[in-house]
């Protein structure tokens, strides 16, 4: 299935979580300006980034999307002030988590994305694409194959769990 | 400015020194109230209770070996702010750090409450607890000796083939004082003695001197905070040496059914109704075939991975590793490393150390100008 697809042909799908106030405005933008960029993105619009609940990113992780994209306004300029900077928070806690169950935070783009930069957007999307062609599928979105690959090799008996024993 | 004093104990029986310790907070009127672990079940365990006066304090046991709930939440039940009553509430250093952090949620008042904390060496499974004493034939006798072995520092129980061993969170804790408790008791390398740390005045009020702690408690504490951290060290190398992937995180869950006791035994867990138990996760049947037909094989019940990865996000930079989680499952899953594993991490990237600090903002409620990801 997933894992037999050849890296060539493999077209990446994003899920793209985009503020209305700046990236979403600006993904608009860059639709209205005809600027061509790669189909491979689902935007959903957020009222601001600091609203997008890890929950959501993960959810998507796991239902199929090989890479999520946080869009917000650039530092500062946050409708609702410090929204983005929350974000931000959010994210460094998503990504050390990630690191530390050895599941690849690189999937998980956070990036401020201006009201009139069409051009920023098209651009992140390019680089989004390319990068994620390189991993390859997520890993993550087939549950049914995490499940059943489990090795099976760390039960809760040998781990040092009183527990289990 | 805080000063320690010795409660010595007659026939080296640190219950009474303890008992009649309590007896004083009362009747100077520090305390109306106290929040305690008791004996019950014939000294088969130790519950929680909250008792009105010097009438009910036989068999309590501030140094409990079984920790049946992370009592912050019992403290967040009775702390008010419009109050003259005062409530003692003895907790282990786990216990203070996450009443800290729901105070800063929101979820608990310090006004009337006065925290006495307590040195701690660690708990044991109630189950296993149980089964031991039982086996002994004296419950009291058992309980004396075995404190008295892990209170000395030996390290017997945290050994494989001990008879019975320190919960799997005890054995990692190398954060087992707490300095923010308005009373500490400590037992830790005292013999059979109760050293107390107090306030100057309070010590003046309750008419205790002032005297030095002896070098034994000095050099247990120094050897078991050693001990505990290198073994906590190790545990997290090999928690990281053993995710490499995904299969890893499902590998440790696969027996999880969500029926959520790690959720409600969890301290940290804040929301009042949690989202996992809305009707977004109690979808209609033709929902689940739906997604049954998109999967192909779908592991049921469904979600367990994304509830944990959530849960784990939520409750990381405030994971304060009292491993209630993992005492609460029915599965016996290792969540004690794999919630303290992830909450490492992320307290480290984020420099926060959790129910330390009163006034340092959650993580989440603020944020630096210049981080990076
Ligand atoms: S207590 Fe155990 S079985 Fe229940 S939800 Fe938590 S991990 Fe799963
Ligand atoms: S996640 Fe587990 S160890 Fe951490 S605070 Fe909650 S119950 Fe305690
Ligand atoms: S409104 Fe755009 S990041 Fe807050």
């Amino acid at each position: 299935m997933s894992n037999q697809i050849d890296k060539d042909n493999f077209e990446p799908k994003i899920v793209a979580f985009l503020c209305h106030w700046c990236s979403y405005k600006a993904a608009d933008l860059a639709g209205t300006s005809r600027l061509a960029y790669p189909t491979n993105v689902r935007t959903i619009r957020t009222m601001c980034s600091g609203s997008v609940d890890p929950v959501y990113i993960i959810k998507a992780l796991l239902d199929g999307a090989d890479g999520v994209l946080v869009g917000g306004c650039v530092l500062g300029d946050c409708h609702y002030q410090s929204g983005n900077y929350k974000a931000r928070r959010k994210m460094i806690i998503l990504h050390a988590q990630l690191r530390a169950l050895g599941i690849d935070e690189d999937r998980v783009w956070l990036r401020w994305i201006s009201a009139s930069d069409g051009v920023m957007f098209r651009d992140v999307i390019f680089e989004m694409v390319e990068a994620l062609k390189a991993k390859g599928p997520n890993p993550m979105k087939n549950p049914w194959d995490i499940w059943k690959s489990a090795k099976g090799g760390w039960k809760p008996k040998t781990i040092n769990s009183p527990r289990g024993e | 400015m805080k000063v320690n004093s010795i409660l010595k104990s007659e026939n080296g029986d640190i219950f009474e020194t303890v008992k009649s310790f309590f007896t004083k907070l009362f009747e100077e009127g520090v305390i109306d109230y106290l929040l305690v672990p008791q004996r019950i079940s014939e000294g088969k365990t130790l519950t929680q209770t909250l008792i009105k006066g010097v009438d009910y304090l036989d068999g309590v046991n501030p140094f409990s070996p079984v920790m049946a709930i992370n009592s912050a939440k019992l403290a967040s039940q009775v702390g008010i702010a419009e109050t003259d009553k005062k409530v003692g509430v003895v907790l282990k250093p786990c216990e203070i750090r996450a009443l800290i952090e729901l105070v800063k949620l929101n979820q608990a008042k310090l006004d009337n409450l006065v925290i006495i904390g307590i040195d701690c060496a660690g708990t044991f499974e109630i189950e296993q607890w149980a089964k031991l004493v039982e086996e002994s034939g004296d419950a009291i006798a058992k309980e004396t000796e075995v404190l008295k072995d892990i209170y000395a520092g030996k390290t017997d129980y945290a050994e494989e083939d001990a008879p019975i061993r320190l919960r799997s969170a005890c054995q990692i804790c190398d954060r087992f004082t707490h300095d923010k408790a308005d009373i500490t008791l400590s037992i830790l390398g005292m013999e059979d003695d109760v050293l107390v740390k107090l306030e100057d005045e309070l010590a003046a009020k309750l008419g205790l001197e002032a005297a030095e702690a002896p070098s034994s408690h000095k050099d247990v504490l120094e050897d078991m905070k050693n001990a505990r951290t290198y073994k906590r060290e190790s545990a997290f190398d090999e928690f990281r040496d053993k995710m490499q992937s995904m299969n890893d995180m499902a590998d440790i869950l696969a027996t999880c059914t969500r029926c959520y006791a790690c959720q409600t035994a969890c301290p940290i867990c804040y929301c009042r109704v949690c989202f996992f138990r809305t009707e977004t996760f109690s979808p209609e049947p033709a929902r689940i075939l739906r997604w049954a037909d998109k999967e192909g094989a779908l592991r049921m019940p469904t979600e367990i991975l994304l509830y944990h990865l959530t849960r784990l996000n939520h409750v990381a930079a405030s994971c304060v590793g009292c491993g209630m989680c993992e005492s609460s499952c029915a599965r016996g899953i290792p969540l004690s490393i794999l919630f303290q594993s992830v909450g490492n991490e992320v307290q480290k990237k984020l420099e926060y150390i959790p129910g330390m600090n009163i006034d340092e903002e959650l993580p989440v409620a603020t944020f630096k100008q210049e981080e990076t990801i």
